[in-house]
């Protein structure tokens, strides 16, 4: 029997039972649909978090005072305690020939207030390469101006929601506002950004890192922001780092860094591991349509025994019985897969063009493996029978039963 | 030619064993016309079953044309089948939801013919069953007789030698039955060696061998 005989034959027995078929196939569409779905649900939080983390700057190394016990090497000695991190730990870096710009950042709560108003906000010391190292964008006026970070004068930028809070409506450049006990002129207006990192950086008041160390009596820094000249750099940046920490802290190897890289290797491993996980559940469903489809096949093989009969009278092989049944399996699964994949795909169209916050994004495996599990399903639930099918006496099949 | 020595089928029915032929030994030339007939249950579809290799003995020896079947496996068979032997049955058996045309194009379809040719011939083995007409209708938009017609030109397209028909009339009134008994006569005038079952000793009479059953044995 030719090939395209046996498949216009199954695709015309299909036709002439055509609830059933729609049926199964409807539940081969929900189960292909569902996998893409999930999956680009998956894939779109993975390159939502990936974006959020690029945000935060480029070639992006961050030194935290204190070992990290899972990053190796022999543990500390009795009774070591971490160092503080300081200023001039900070500044020394950039003797590395690999790194482009530092950002020291001291961190901590205190009372902003503007005449009346008063609000608890986070204030973030650092200096004028901060803006540089995280891609920050100023609404207004300026940032903290370059120049010996030890001596800076008291200039404060801030954000957005702070300084509704503070002045309303009315421009807050030039204002003189209190943090703390001390005076501080706002010379710039953070542009709104959401969150990112944990920081809200529309709540927050960004000074020089000296007052901020003065602010809270505290010449320890929360951590250290490195920007590598270039990817390629980052792996030296970060031997520099250690070697020029080591160096300051008499031979002794009590800080983390970590890079922005690492951490992004292991959210996409996370979410990567998710989205398939999640397909994977979804897969579940196609397992539930083959069940359908071994159910509907059945049903047309009891139906159809004497057909079966007749068509080995007329001269039909075992593989030709077997071809025509499998050809229907399958030809409800790919059209299943083929409506499920086009509704997944007009599904996030829809999304994307509604919602702009979050972006659903298929990722390219998706309908790959929709449509390799629903054929696999198919083939697997429609084999046994087919297989009924095409081993039945003829003289028996002839008579019906 | 169709030569049987010693044929025997037997079927387990619970504990007995049914013994549906007996040393059947029968030997028929090209272009033979026979009636087999006798008492249900003596043995008559069994030994149609098993001329047009749909069943097997469970001892003696059948050649057609000249090969030994007993000994063939299943594929060689279904080719036999699809290349010398045509069926015409009682109940029809046409495909309810093809039209005359696909039913008749069936045989042609499983082996393997070219879509072309096949209409051609398709085309010839309706005519020469006067169902041109009819070629486009569904089998519930026949009659019994014209069924029956559409089965014979299905049994005939592929040109077999031998054409095997169990009760063809069986299901017909006498008007329709005597159009397919004309129809079948026709082709056996043509050579084709023509083998019916029948209950009606006045269809019986008109083949020229009659082979007698009773009890699964030839009398
Ligand atoms: N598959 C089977 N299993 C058990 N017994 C069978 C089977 N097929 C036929 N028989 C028995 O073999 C014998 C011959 O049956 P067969 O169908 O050949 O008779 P028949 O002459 O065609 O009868 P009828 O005129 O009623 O069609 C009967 O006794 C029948 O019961
Ligand atoms: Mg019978």
């Amino acid at each position: 029997m030719r090939i395209e005989d046996t498949l216009s034959s199954a695709a015309h027995t299909l036709t002439a039972h055509a609830t059933r078929s729609w049926l199964t196939l409807l539940a081969v569409a929900l189960g292909s649909a569902a996998v893409v779905l999930l999956s680009s649900l998956g894939e779109g939080a993975r390159r939502y978090v990936l974006d959020e983390f690029t945000q935060l700057g480029t070639h992006l190394l961050i030194v935290i005072p204190g070992r990290n016990e899972t990053t190796g090497g022999p543990p500390p000695l009795l009774g070591e305690t971490p160092r503080d991190l300081t200023l001039q730990d900070a500044l020394a870096l950039l003797r590395s020939p690999h790194i482009a710009r530092i950002a020291p950042v001291a961190v901590g709560e205190a009372p902003v207030s503007a005449g009346s108003r008063s609000r608890e906000v986070t204030i973030l010391g650092s200096t004028s390469d901060y803006r540089a190292v995280r891609n920050l964008a100023l609404a207004a006026g300026r940032f903290l101006p370059p120049g010996d970070p030890e001596r800076a004068p008291p200039y404060a930028v801030i954000g957005q929601t702070l300084a509704e809070e503070l002045f309303g409506s009315a421009n807050p450049i030039g204002a003189r506002i209190r943090i703390g006990d001390r005076r501080f002129r706002v010379i710039g207006l953070l542009e709104a950004s959401g969150v990112s990192l944990g920081s809200n950086l529309a709540d927050l008041a960004l000074i020089p890192v000296s007052a901020a160390q003065a602010l809270f009596d505290n010449p320890a820094l929360f951590r250290i922001l490195v920007q590598a000249r270039g990817r390629s750099a980052l792996d030296a940046a970060q031997d520099d780092i250690l070697a020029i920490i080591r160096a300051r802290h008499d031979g002794e190897d009590d800080v983390t860094v970590i890079t922005q890289d690492a951490l992004l290797g292991t959210f996409d491993r996370i979410l990567g591991a998710l989205t398939l996980a999640v397909a994977g559940i979804a897969a579940i469903s196609l397992a539930v349509a083959g069940v359908l489809i071994m159910n509907v096949m059945l049903v047309s093989v009891s139906q159809r025994t004497a057909e079966v009969g007749l068509l080995k009278a007329l001269g039909a092989r075992e593989h030709d019985i077997l071809g025509l049944f499998l050809s229907e399996a399958l030809l409800l699964a790919a059209a299943g897969t083929a409506a499920g994949i086009s509704l997944a795909y007009l599904g996030v169209a829809l999304f994307n063009s509604q919602v702009a916050a979050f972006a659903l994004a298929v990722p390219p495996w998706a309908p790959l493996a929709a449509a390799t599990v629903s054929l696999g399903t198919g083939l697997i639930f429609g084999l046994l029978p087919a297989l009924r099918a095409a081993r039945l006496d003829p003289v028996a099949a002839l008579a019906g039963h | 030619m169709i030569e049987l020595t010693g044929i025997e089928r037997r079927f387990q029915v619970g504990d007995t064993e049914v013994r549906a032929l007996r040393q059947i030994d029968l030997t028929l030339a090209d272009g033979d016309y026979a009636a087999v007939m006798g008492p249900s249950g003596s043995g008559k579809s069994t030994l149609l079953n098993i001329l047009g290799l749909l069943d097997r003995p469970n001892a003696g020896r059948y050649r057609l044309d000249g090969v030994e079947t007993t000994t063939l496996d299943e594929e060689a068979r279904a080719r036999l089948r699809r290349e010398r032997i045509g069926f015409v049955f009682q109940a029809f058996h046409l495909v309810p939801r093809l039209t005359a045309f696909e039913n008749v194009e069936l045989p042609l379809v499983l082996a393997g013919m070219a879509p072309r040719p096949r209409r051609e011939r398709v085309r010839q083995s309706l005519a020469a069953m006067g169902l041109t007409a009819r070629a486009g209708h569904r089998p519930d938009q026949l009659s019994g007789g014209q069924r029956q017609r559409v089965a014979i030109a299905r049994a005939t397209v592929t040109e077999p030698g031998l054409i095997l028909a169990d009760e063809p009339t069986g299901n017909l009134d006498r008007a329709a039955g005597e159009d397919v008994v004309a129809a079948l006569e026709a082709l056996n005038n043509k050579g084709l060696t023509l083998i019916v079952v029948t209950h009606d000793p006045a269809l019986g009479e008109r083949a020229r061998r009659r082979i007698q059953m009773d009890d699964g044995a030839i009398l």
